[in-house]
């Protein structure tokens, strides 16, 4: 060999291990520097968990209010249109109806007007079968009240109709019911109107 | 002057706007339902005349246009009425009877209503007579005419044919 070949040769291998030196003396520093990322990766996907956690329960919490403040408020809503303590509902039914064509009723409390209900034949057929309506509801204070109430229709004979009843209600706490019934009093030949309470 | 006058006419322009969108603004809405007494002693509701098309007339017995429409209304009744059209005349004259003796000296056969408290004719915003409203088989207000005039007519009858196809 000559001296030339031994000393490129002898150059080539210095290079070499050098250059594994520095390799091996970089290799720890880039693991370091991934494995920091990696933690702080870590703790900022735990940091934005936690945010999200809370963030859903305030959501969550919220939506919880707003249905019990929706509840509340319906409920309060009912009990200042109708509250039952002082709610007093009147209802209509019919007997057989051979001497009586209904064609309005009139309802008066304490002089004053609170329904007029004009009924056409379908409704009256509907009360011949047995149906109830309610014609009016309203809130009443505690104590005597009048109830007029007009019948206005066709009487025997085919002739106009028109006959008034009075009760006085006596208004307690709790909510009242009234039923107005028209009935035949075949003995009479003659119809019938009746105010009842409900019990 | 001429200011003036354009400024008038401006006013009666949006004046007229005004009262023709107040009824035109039920157009699509559900109509109100009501109950009269009518010209036959019964009691007529609105509401059990769903399932056909109606055609709500408000008139009086001192409209004009009213008095020259209504022959020409009770035709389009005698001729739909058997394939599910309804008429129902709303007159809202204070007394009745004057309102009864016309639609004899008329002759016509239709229902009319009779509305002296006014409170359909306010349910409905009418302010100017007559007023035509067509409402469909579901109960929704589809066309609202305000006044009258010669060949409105025709108007009426391709609406009701096209309510009576649907």
């Amino acid at each position: 060999m000559t001296a030339k070949r031994f000393f490129c040769i002898t150059g080539l291998v210095w290079l070499a291990s050098v250059t594994a030196l520095q390799a091996q003396d970089a290799a720890p520093l880039d693991s370091d520097a991934v494995f920091a990322d990696a933690q702080s990766l870590e703790v900022d996907e735990a940091q934005a968990r936690a945010e999200f956690r809370s963030l859903d329960e305030d959501v969550q919490s919220l939506k919880k209010e707003v249905l019990d403040l929706n509840r509340d408020l319906f409920l309060l809503e009912e009990e200042l249109l109708f509250p039952a303590n002082s709610q007093v509902a009147f209802f209509i039914s019919m007997d057989v109806g051979e001497y009586f064509d209904l064609d309005s009723v009139n309802l008066k409390i304490d002089g004053k007007e609170v329904a007029n209900y004009l009924y056409t034949q379908r409704e009256v057929d509907a009360l011949l079968r047995g149906g109830v309506h309610r014609v009016h509801m309203e809130n009443l204070k505690v104590g005597d009240h009048e109830l007029v109430a007009v019948f206005t229709g066709e009487g025997p004979h085919v002739r106009d109709y028109r006959r008034g009843a009075t009760i006085s209600i006596g208004k307690g706490i709790g909510a009242k019911y009234v039923e107005l019934e028209i009935t035949d009093r075949v003995r009479k030949q003659q119809p019938e109107f009746v105010i009842q309470e409900w019990e | 002057m001429k200011g003036l006058k354009t400024y008038l006419l401006g006013a009666a322009l949006s004046i007229f706007a005004a009262t023709s969108l107040a009824s035109s603004s039920l157009v699509g809405q559900a109509a109100p339902d009501f109950v009269l007494k009518s010209s036959s002693g019964e009691n007529m509701r609105l509401s059990e005349h769903r399932g056909d098309v109606v055609m709500i007339n408000f008139w009086a017995t001192w409209c004009g246009p009213c008095r020259q429409e209504m022959p020409l209304l009770d035709d389009l009744y005698s001729r739909y009425q058997r394939v599910g059209f309804t008429l129902l005349g709303v007159n809202i004259d204070d007394d009745s009877r004057r309102a009864m003796q016309m639609i004899e000296e008329l002759g016509v056969n239709f229902p009319v209503l009779f509305d002296e408290r006014k409170e359909v004719s306010q349910l409905y915003e009418v302010e100017a007579m007559p007023v035509t409203v067509l409402v469909d088989r579901e109960g929704n207000v589809r066309h609202v005419h305000h006044g009258y005039k010669p060949g409105y007519e025709e108007n009426y009858l391709t609406e009701i044919r096209s309510l009576l196809r649907e």
